[in-house]
């Protein structure tokens, strides 16, 4: 089955979002901030990533995305908005941001189910 | 003949009998009449009273008639002048009027022939004055009208915003200095075609109004970033100028600046968006645990159930948290809560602080060191937002310290302020946190602070609150040492 790296600094979503996950047989892996979620990436090599946009400061899930594309991560990413219009940046998705889809806070389960098994399919 | 007004006539003749023998026909006819013996006495009354008629005679002893014509003429341009004499010729006549006389009279003249020259040239006269009564009227206009001009153009460079006229051909024909700052110009002159100096988008609405086929008042207005990024933005009004009879005359443009307005929409909207983002992030966290709780599938334990349920509590009590924290701001903002000024015991409203805190002190065994040596330190505020001041900073220093860390409480007080300091022995912060330390809902996110709960907005109550009083706050830190914060209260307040 696929793993599945679950990066938000919120503990109670990563809670959330495993458990849906695990329930459909995935594995996941989890990180609570950008750097630990870089180098659990790196090291892991998942075939998906669930990121969350704003983390220790606005939009930094998505400078991350940008960092992991620069070193030619192509893994699908999955990213997590709770406000879609947050500060500064406007996101439509492929363009600007570097993510494949989209998923907005909360989060419910068929809706993640869906995607990520899109995404996965899509690979 | 005019009969409101009886006619003045000056006649200046050397001969006596003809001085009265006039005189009396002239009195007799209606007229009232001066005399003059010689030329001198002419020019002196001529010029010095304005006679509606003269008749002067052409040979005088002293000085001749032309030359007492041209004097009375050069003062008195509109008293009408005939020139008489027995020694008629063609050339005297001609003489006489290229320097002004009205007519020409020759002697001997019988009675009805002078009255009929005096009738027509007094007619000359009040012709004369009517030409000058108007010329003086439009005069006056002219110059109210210039004082007019000068007062609105004054009135136009002085205001803020910038006006420029466009006519109807697309010709600049007016503007003040505003006009140029506010869409920032290098210059700009009477006469420039409008679309080589606005920017597009007022070009756009120039010539939509110019193009418009019906003429209405009603204004077009646009937003523009002249400078980016946000430097300079300015909000320009289109307005169509019509002439008195509705025919279109032009378009008046008025540039007002207005970054100030649009740097303040822009951080009240970003706060507006953090807000919203603090808001839902529990709201989040919630909803995906019972999102969970609610889906058979996920057939989750008993257990693991009471664990999501009371980690939703803890998330919707910190949103409640939140909740409340923005209200106080908000009550701040508004001035909507009334203080309630008193006298207050700084040492022993700390002292309360420490009572509603014990748990969270006794939870992590924190040492509490008083090195105040007064037991009273009084100022003049309302006793709940000092309180909650002094919460809040406790609070910080009990949830940031170590474990069997300390904190030191010293109060003292100088000639006009409360001076409190509160150090403890955390995790301090960072220079680039501290930097952001007073930011909405910034709160430290790095190994130490995980599971410290807060709204972020604690400090910013701080420092709203001791502002209000203008006191002032300062803050010293060191990561992995601790933090210390000491606050300035006024004593009194007014």
């Amino acid at each position: 089955m696929a793993l599945i790296a679950i990066i938000d600094d919120d503990p109670d979503i990563i809670e959330a979002s495993t458990l849906v996950l695990q329930s459909k047989g995935y594995d996941t892996v989890s990180a609570s901030n950008p750097t630990d979620g870089f180098k659990k990436i790196m090291e892991l090599q998942p075939q998906l990533i669930i990121l969350d946009v704003m983390m220790e400061e606005p939009d930094d899930g998505f400078f991350l995305a940008q960092k992991l594309r620069r070193n030619k991560i192509t893994t699908p990413i999955l990213m997590y908005t709770s406000v879609s219009k947050t500060i500064g940046f406007e996101y439509a998705a492929g363009e600007m941001v570097p993510v494949d889809d989209f998923v907005e806070k909360p989060i419910s389960p068929d809706e993640l189910l869906n995607k990520v098994e899109n995404l996965l399919k899509k690979k | 003949m005019d009969t409101e007004k009886i006619p003045r006539v000056l006649v200046v003749d050397d001969e006596k009998g003809l001085r009265v023998g006039t005189g009396r026909l002239l009195e007799m006819e209606g007229f009232s009449v001066q005399t003059a013996e010689n030329g001198t006495e002419g020019i002196l009354l001529g010029t010095r009273e304005d006679f509606d008629l003269a008749i002067i005679d052409m040979k005088m002893p002293d000085i001749d008639g032309i030359e007492v014509l041209r004097k009375i003429r050069k003062s008195k341009p509109n008293t009408v002048c005939f020139i008489a004499t027995a020694y008629a010729s063609y050339e005297t006549a001609i003489e006489a009027t290229r320097i002004g006389a009205f007519g020409y009279i020759p002697k001997p003249f019988s009675p009805e022939e002078l009255i009929q020259q005096l009738n027509k040239g007094y007619s000359q006269r009040l012709l004369l004055l009517e030409s000058e009564k108007l010329k003086k009227e439009r005069e006056e206009n002219l110059l109210e009208l210039a004082g007019e001009k000068s007062r609105l153009n004054a009135i136009i460079n002085a205001i803020i915003s910038g006006v420029i006229v466009v006519n109807k051909t697309g010709e600049i024909v007016y503007f003040n200095h505003a006009a140029i700052k506010n869409l920032n110009l290098d210059e700009l002159n009477i006469g420039d075609r409008y679309e080589e100096k606005m920017p597009q988008k007022v070009n756009d609405l120039i010539e939509e109004i110019i193009s418009s086929e019906i003429k209405t008042q009603k204004s077009l207005a646009i937003q523009i970033e002249i400078i980016k990024p946000n430097e300079l933005i300015a909000e320009i009004i289109c307005t169509p100028v019509l002439h008195p009879d509705g025919s279109f005359a032009g378009v008046v443009l008025v540039i007002r600046n207005i970054t100030e307005m649009k740097k303040i929409e822009i951080i009240k909207s970003q706060f507006i968006s953090m807000v919203a983002h603090e808001l839902k992030t529990p709201v989040a966290a919630v909803q995906g645990f019972l999102n969970i709780l609610i889906d058979d599938r996920f057939n989750i334990g008993y257990e693991k159930q009471k664990e999501y349920l009371s980690r939703s509590v803890v998330r919707l009590s910190s949103l409640l948290d939140l909740v409340n924290d923005l209200l106080d701001i908000s009550r701040m903002e508004t001035k909507s809560k009334k203080r309630e000024i008193e006298k207050l015991n700084v040492p022993e409203i700390i002292d309360n602080c420490i009572i509603t805190l014990e748990l969270e002190i006794k939870k992590k065994s924190i040492r509490i060191i008083r090195n105040t040596l007064q037991q009273e330190c009084n100022l003049f505020a309302d006793s709940n937002e000092i309180t909650r001041v002094f919460t809040n900073l406790l609070s910080n220093a009990i949830k940031y310290n170590k474990d069997k860390g300390s904190i030191s409480i010293n109060i003292e007080e100088n000639k006009n302020f409360i001076i409190a300091r509160i150090e403890d022995t955390g995790i301090g912060m960072k220079p680039e946190e501290k930097d952001k330390l007073f930011q909405e809902f910034f709160r430290a996110k790095n190994e130490n602070t995980r599971g410290i709960s807060g709204t972020g907005l604690g400090l910013t109550i701080v420092r709203r609150i001791i502002e209000s009083y203008h006191g002032k706050m300062e803050v010293e830190s060191t990561y992995g040492i601790g933090t210390a914060f000491t606050i300035y209260l006024p004593k009194s307040y007014k």
